[in-house]
């Protein structure tokens, strides 16, 4: 007797798109629920903080199977890609760096000149080796000890091409004069 | 100086478990799976969103408001189907899960049902054992890596569970609550206008 049941693959190249229905969605948030609110214990309140329906949302697939995301913000003068999150059996293949390679081209797309984004201080090098540089403002490793990074959208730029942004546009949309939720990354 | 902390009265979290009815706690429902199967249980994200979320019922706990717990209840027809219980790492306990537990028991029983099943890793079955379920039989089988046992848990009856010849609206009124009025009841507050009879005339004509 046959079944009926959809069979989901996992393997194969790696391949990116942007989330488009509801599904892919909420494929977006299991992946950025797994390894941040499972892995490293962030409370869903932090994790899902009011930007993730103004934002656009990179998937990684292998076969079927959601394996990465990544959030990406638009803003005038920058686009921020931000909680790139690879699930753990799948991290060490070069996921975060296509995912980052996807946001780079969307932004070359929508002729966005600048990424921007805020890192732990441990990931600095790793960010660093993807043509980002540190930038030399007052956030420099802030208060919450992240650290702010910029790169050019053209990939012939120099690092230090980019122009410093202004902090005040990182924080929640509709509340400009409050903190901001601080930026993560879990890509190993 | 004495600490201010000291003289500070020890408050305990505030835990509230409910039945999720917006896409909200329906959104946190999936992020807790999410990060307990997929993100320390390395499920793939298909065998845990198995098709079966919009036809169950997502039992939420919150603490401090802050999604901790979930369950989900499917209904069957002689039984109700418990499933999948997950308490975030930072809120885990047993006593928790149990919290859980009850509630979605409870809220079975409250809609007539007087049998709950359920499938139990191996390693889970002594809670639940102690709970008042038992084996369904001697089968051991296994699904997404895990060893498991049917077992089932006799519900005592209510004294009136739902039935078809309760006023109409009692049965419109939201799961878990089906002992308040609902919305639906508030709306008879207006009179019953048909406001689509004009235009299915306009078209029969």
């Amino acid at each position: 007797m046959g079944t009926n049941a959809t069979i989901h693959v996992e393997e194969g190249p790696v391949a990116t798109k942007v989330a488009m229905t509801m599904e892919e969605s909420l494929q977006a948030f299991a992946v950025c629920a797994a390894c941040f609110i499972g892995e490293q214990d962030i409370p869903y309140s932090e994790e899902f903080d009011g930007h993730d329906f103004g934002a656009t949302h990179i998937l990684a697939l292998v076969g079927s199977e959601p394996v990465g995301a990544v959030r990406l913000r638009w803003f005038q003068s920058f686009a921020m890609p931000e909680r790139i999150s690879v699930v753990q059996r799948h991290r060490g293949r070069g996921i975060a760096r296509q995912l980052l390679e996807q946001c780079r081209q969307l932004a070359e797309r929508r002729g966005c000149r600048m990424l921007y984004t805020q890192a732990p201080p441990r990931d600095v090098a790793a960010w660093e080796r993807l043509g980002w540089r540190r930038l030399d403002t007052a956030a420099d490793e802030d208060d919450r000890g992240y650290v702010a990074l910029a790169r050019p959208v053209d990939p012939a730029a120099t690092p230090e091409a980019v122009p410093t942004p202004e902090l005040l546009t990182l924080r929640p949309e509709p509340w400009l004069d409050r903190p901001a939720r601080p930026g993560r990354t879990e890509v190993n | 100086m004495p600490s201010t902390k000291a003289a500070m009265p020890a408050c305990e979290p505030v835990v509230e478990i409910k039945v999720a009815a917006s896409s909200d706690e329906l959104m946190m429902c999936y992020a807790l799976r999410a990060a307990v199967f997929m993100g320390e249980q390395h499920c793939p994200y298909f065998e845990e969103f198995d098709g079966n979320d919009y036809t169950g019922t997502h039992i939420l706990m919150l603490v401090d408001g802050e999604p901790a717990g979930w369950m989900r209840v499917r209904w069957f027809h002689s039984f109700c189907k418990l499933e999948r219980a997950v308490i975030l790492k930072p809120y885990r306990s047993a006593g928790r899960f149990i919290d859980l537990l009850h509630f979605s028991k409870d809220l079975a029983r409250r809609k007539g049902y007087t049998k709950a099943y359920g499938h139990v890793q191996l390693r889970n079955f002594p809670i639940f054992e102690r709970d008042g379920f038992r084996r369904v039989d001697d089968r051991v089988f296994h699904f997404s890596d895990h060893e498991y046992y049917s077992i089932v848990c006799d519900l005592e009856p209510v004294a009136a569970p739902p039935a078809i010849d309760l006023p109409p609206l009692v049965l419109n009124r939201p799961e878990g609550r089906l002992d308040e009025p609902g919305i639906l009841e508030l709306s008879q507050a207006r009179a019953p206008t048909n406001p689509h009879l004009p235009h299915v005339e306009r078209r029969a004509h």
